[in-house]
């Protein structure tokens, strides 16, 4: 358990024993299966990859709130087949928010801090990501920062000195850096501004907004610029070997590119509501990367019988971490069909389209809400092309089921 | 002489008849909310099939220039906050901990919509007319909170239509005691032109003033369910200005206020 955690408990029991906290528990349950594609050229099975079939997580979660002094936590067992249960304590959140003067504050601890407008992708997040498209996501870990806010009634400033004398780190959340974020609402319109310098992206700025039409459209666009992008790929391609005997997928440093988003939402009076986004990431792979990968792959398994298998299994595995990107194409376009009835039940269907390969990925879900308790059944399927990254990767199907119970 | 003053006059009387109604609202208003800013603590129950389905708990901070903060209590929503800014609206997610800003179709989603809670006047919202006089409408058998034996009233009968955009009924058709201007029922109708619910208004006296302590809603979109809405306490309070601005919304726990 992390000793943060293990410190705030009881801290956050004292202070609820003395009656002037918020003070809230839930506990969650949520099992998943997947389904590999062993037709996939990206599958590699037992004894260099083993991905279990069924793995869950079990989460009892807490939270506190005492004037300025917010703490979230979650401890945690993951389950999975074949294996042994593992435990965690996680410190989600740790800060103080504080007042100098009316309007002007300050924060300091562990904040979870996402600035970013969007649904699919969210360019603007640069200090930390919020996926609202994953698969049972976990709560969001906050960034360590030392922060100062201006609010006025339509204004606001936030500096914000992410990992303090951490220097370069692995990942952007991971990085120390000085981050600016300003928003405006003017005319009915929410804008956003961000700039952020660090050890891995120099520079970065960027411009968002959204933009509300009569009572049911909904429009937001925003737009990233970075001195430095950040992509990691195969070596091997570039230097005429088919095979590595160490990990060749490496992050390769380029020069400047551009993240954004567009889209459009429609709610009606019915609680139907539509979303449509496209965005572009210059982060990730073009086809012709992925094209070059695919002919990679294809030579180390043309020499099966040949080269060793654990030099195929293992470097095959080794490149389809290209699935774990943020978005496997710069080019997305994302369709979204979504229903509330008005009495906690929420199902929606949305499409997930590459359209330089033809890739697909198809997500039907639906939660319910009860008094307490919350239930939440899902399914995820890749497709598409026969040749398109989605279409080849090593795991086809994803089922997920959620129960959360909010204790008090 | 009178033929001089009767252009003048029938100018003025639809003049008349508006500040009228104006009147009206702001005396009707006066029973559900008696100061500009305030803090609502709203206990709301959420019945299906006459059965208690849900509760919820919600703070409400109210300002002058139609700006409402709603902070929801209850476990299973908890840090989740609604922001209305006349008609522009966000929403805070607490595992998001990121405004999310939301058209005035997606604030009446959810189980008990965010308008019924937030929304305590109509003399900002609505103009309209006097439609006519009537006797006083009966509640249904059985609503909660309704007065055991329901006296003779006579009621004025007034039609509402929308005044600025991002209300969250279209049209209201509202029902005020003839004699003490108390807002006895009101027939909600979307934009559409569909009546979507029913509200009754139930008032009992605190600090020797009558003041409407229930609200309960039928709906006729969903007519098993019904909600019914009750102002534990209302205080006079006025929170600072930039409490309402969106990006406030992830910093002020307002635990002292």
């Amino acid at each position: 358990m992390s000793p943060r955690l293990t410190l705030s408990l009881p801290v956050l029991l004292a202070a609820t024993a003395a009656g002037a906290v918020e003070f809230h528990a839930a506990i969650s349950v949520a099992p998943q299966t997947v389904t590999e594609d062993r037709g996939s050229p990206y599958y590699v099975g037992p004894p260099t990859v083993d991905t279990p079939r069924r793995s869950g997580r079990n989460d009892l979660q807490l939270r506190m709130q005492e004037g300025g002094f917010n703490a979230q936590g979650i401890l945690r067992q993951e389950v999975a087949d074949g294996q042994r249960p593992g435990y965690h304590g996680i410190a989600n959140q740790f800060y103080y928010d504080g007042q100098i003067t009316p309007g002007l504050g300050w924060t300091v601890g562990k904040k979870v801090m996402p600035w970013g407008v969007g649904f699919g992708f969210k360019p603007l997040d640069v200090i930390q990501r919020e996926d609202r498209r994953g698969i049972n996501p976990p709560p969001l870990v906050g960034v360590p920062l030392v922060a100062l806010e201006r609010l006025t009634a339509t204004d606001a400033w936030t500096v914000a000195w992410t990992r303090p004398g951490q220097g370069n780190g692995e990942t952007d959340s991971r990085d120390s850096s000085l981050a600016l974020h300003w928003y405006r609402l003017a005319d009915g319109d929410d804008l956003h501004g961000v700039m952020r310098v660090s050890q891995r992206r120099r520079l970065e700025a960027g411009f968002g907004a959204t933009h509300i039409v009569g009572d049911e459209w909904s429009v937001h666009g925003a737009a990233l610029y970075q001195r430095r992008t950040r992509q990691r790929t195969n070596t091997l391609p570039d230097n005429g070997g088919t095979f590595a005997t160490t990990d060749p997928m490496v992050e390769k440093t380029g020069g400047g590119g551009v993240k954004s988003v567009a889209g459009v939402q429609w709610t009606g009076d019915s609680g139907l509501s539509v979303l449509a986004e496209a965005w572009y990431d210059a982060d990730a792979w073009r086809r012709r990367d992925w094209q070059a990968l695919d002919a990679l792959t294809a030579r180390q398994r043309a020499l099966a019988g040949f080269a060793p298998p654990a030099a195929i299994d293992g470097n095959v595995a080794w490149s389809s971490q290209a699935y774990q990107a943020t978005n496997l194409l710069r080019e997305n376009l994302l369709l979204r069909l979504a229903w509330d009835d008005r009495d906690g039940f929420k199902p929606y269907a949305d499409v997930l389209f590459t359209p330089s390969d033809g890739g697909r990925v198809y997500t039907v879900a639906a939660s319910w809400q009860g008094n307490r308790q919350r239930f939440t059944l899902g399914a995820r399927q890749a497709g598409g092309a026969a040749d398109s990254a989605y279409a080849q990767a090593p795991i086809r199907r994803v089922l997920w089921a959620e129960w959360q119970l909010a204790l008090f | 002489m009178f033929e001089r003053l009767l252009p003048l006059l029938l100018l003025a009387a639809p003049v008349h008849a508006a500040e009228h109604v104006a009147a009206l609202l702001k005396a009707a208003d006066a029973f559900r909310l008696p100061a500009d800013s305030v803090r609502v603590e709203t206990h709301v129950e959420l019945y299906k099939n006459d059965a208690l389905d849900k509760e919820r708990l919600y703070t409400v901070y109210m300002k002058p220039g139609r700006r409402s903060l709603v902070l929801m209590k209850s476990p299973s929503e908890a840090g989740q906050k609604v922001l209305m800014l006349a008609d522009q609206f966000w929403l805070l997610m607490p595992e998001s901990q990121r405004p999310l800003r939301i058209t005035a179709s997606q604030k009446l989603l959810g189980e008990a919509s965010t308008g019924d809670i937030a929304t305590m006047t109509w003399s900002d919202d609505y103009d309209g007319s006097v439609k006519d006089e009537v006797d006083c409408p009966n509640p249904p058998a059985g609503l909660p909170d309704a007065p055991a034996a329901a006296k003779a009233r006579r009621c004025l009968h007034l039609d509402l239509a929308q005044a600025r955009s991002g209300v969250t009924y279209a049209r209201v058709e509202l029902y005020l005691d003839k004699a003490t201007r108390t807002p006895v029922k009101a027939d909600l109708y979307v934009g559409s032109g569909k009546r979507a619910k029913e509200a009754w208004y139930f008032a009992k006296p605190i600090d020797g003033q009558p003041r409407i302590t229930t609200m309960v809603l039928t709906d006729d979109i969903q007519p098993n369910r019904r909600t019914v809405i009750r102002y534990r306490s209302i205080v006079p309070k006025t929170a600072p200005d930039e409490f309402f601005n969106p990006a406030a919304l992830v910093r002020n726990p307002l635990t002292d206020w």
